[in-house]
């Protein structure tokens, strides 16, 4: 391929930009991508009403999720600084009043992709059951001390 | 009819002997105060990497060189260990190094010990074309976001990606095909409980990531 073609230059760092997975710490940014345009496909019934936090769920978040999240959910695990979008803030309470608990449970089920989020957020459907995922739902709300407007 | 009953224990010790000579050379070197080389020995979680299966998962030639000159392959430590990322870490200890004759025998002993139960086989060695393996890189970094807890390698041939995960970034050299494979699909097999989410692949995709997870290769590493 000749360089030549400007267009084919644009297209190429057009292609690059689509293309980017998680990793490359070369474009970080602190912006979280644009929300998904579409509606997420929903996976489940909405939460039910109770779902209880247990010393399991707890310990479900600090064996899996703090690898990326850290332990106490500030956003600050070991991956944290090698991913392109920074994990979540989990006791930030601005930006989670803005998601409903639907959305968190289809985010930790199908993932960051799925939901229109970031790809460093891995789906957890095949490791966690929904009920699990209802209350780790339930522990997020804990951690920000807040509630889906 | 005496002779039969000998021969077989003749044949038995012939057998026997050579194992059990490596398997004291682990608790000569004090291997076996860390590592667990059999299955049954312990229903704990393990607090570095089990090597029961070492004859499956590595390649000879990684397990001569590492022993000899260990590398640090889980940059923050063993993921079973109950403890992993409980505490920041100050700094892992060097892992123990042998003489090359020590490590030679040790990597024989290493490789005789396999779960019977493996199929072997399940990756051919048709590497992926270009085209197939940008799409699977796609997959690895994007789609299932791998590289958010294992190092890969960038285009300029650079270890990067996440640390929570033992690193991935020579894996081509490290690692057997069949072996990953197999912890694509079940990797319950070898941990009872890891902290890699499953990720419920069909045959044909664990294939391709496994053969692009063997592209990884660091380059001086020889
Ligand atoms: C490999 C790293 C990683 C792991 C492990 C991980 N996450 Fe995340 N998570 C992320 C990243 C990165 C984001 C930010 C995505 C974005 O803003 O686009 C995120 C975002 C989220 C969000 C917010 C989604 C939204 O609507 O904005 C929730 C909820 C969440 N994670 C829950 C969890 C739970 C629960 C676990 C454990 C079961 C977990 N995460 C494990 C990386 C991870
Ligand atoms: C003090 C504890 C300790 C002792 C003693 C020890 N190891 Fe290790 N070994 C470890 C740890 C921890 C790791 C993981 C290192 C890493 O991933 O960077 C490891 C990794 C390994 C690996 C690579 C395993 C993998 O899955 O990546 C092999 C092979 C190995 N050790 C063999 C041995 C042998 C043979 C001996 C005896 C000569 C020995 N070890 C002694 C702690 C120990
Ligand atoms: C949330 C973090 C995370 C994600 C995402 C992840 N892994 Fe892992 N992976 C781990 C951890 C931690 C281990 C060590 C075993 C364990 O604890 O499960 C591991 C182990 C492995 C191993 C064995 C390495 C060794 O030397 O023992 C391979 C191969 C592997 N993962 C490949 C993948 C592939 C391919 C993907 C994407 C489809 C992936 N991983 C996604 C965390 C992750």
């Amino acid at each position: 391929m000749t360089w030549k073609n400007p267009l084919k230059i644009l297209f190429c760092g057009w292609l690059v930009l689509q293309l980017s997975g998680c990793g490359d710490s070369e474009k970080k940014t602190d912006e979280p991508p644009p929300a998904a345009k579409a509606a997420p496909e929903t996976s489940s019934p909405p939460a039910p009403k109770i779902s209880l936090v247990t010393a399991k769920t707890r310990e479900t978040y600090q064996w899996y999720c703090s690898q990326c999240h850290g332990l106490k959910g500030k956003g600050d695990g070991v991956n944290a600084r090698l991913l392109t979008v920074p994990p979540r803030d989990h006791t930030k309470a601005d930006y989670l009043e803005t998601r409903t608990d639907q959305q968190l449970f289809d985010a930790i089920k199908l993932g960051g992709l799925a939901v229109g989020r970031a790809p460093c957020m891995p789906s957890w459907g095949h490791t966690l059951d929904e009920k699990m995922i209802h209350s780790l739902v339930r522990y997020i709300r804990e951690l920000c001390e807040c509630e889906a407007f | 009819m005496r002779f039969i009953p000998f021969a077989m224990s003749l044949g038995f010790l012939i057998w026997v002997s050579p194992v059990q000579a490596d398997s004291t050379l682990t608790e000569k070197h004090g291997c076996s105060s860390c590592h667990r080389f059999s299955a049954e020995a312990s229903k704990e979680p393990a607090k570095t990497p089990d090597l029961f299966y070492a004859g499956n998962k590595f390649q000879k030639p990684w397990l001569e060189k590492f022993l000899q000159s260990p590398v640090v392959v889980r940059k923050v430590g063993t993921s079973t260990d109950p403890d992993f990322l409980k505490q920041p870490l100050t700094s892992t200890p060097p892992h123990p190094s042998l003489t090359e004759k020590e490590a030679l025998a040790m990597a024989d002993y290493l490789m005789s010990l396999t779960l019977p139960d493996l199929s072997q086989g399940t990756v051919d060695d048709v590497p992926l074309t270009k085209g197939t393996r940008v799409r699977v890189k796609i997959l690895f970094e994007r789609n299932y976001g791998c590289i958010a807890c294992h190092e890969g390698i960038n285009l300029a041939g650079q270890a990067r990606g996440g640390i929570s995960g033992p690193s991935l970034a020579n894996a081509g050299n490290r690692l057997a095909a069949d072996w990953v494979f197999h912890w694509l699909k079940t990797p319950k097999k070898f941990i009872a409980k890891g902290r890699m989410p499953y990720f419920n692949l069909d045959d044909e995709s664990a294939v391709k990531l496994t053969k692009y997870i063997l592209s990884l290769k660091v380059g001086d590493w020889k």
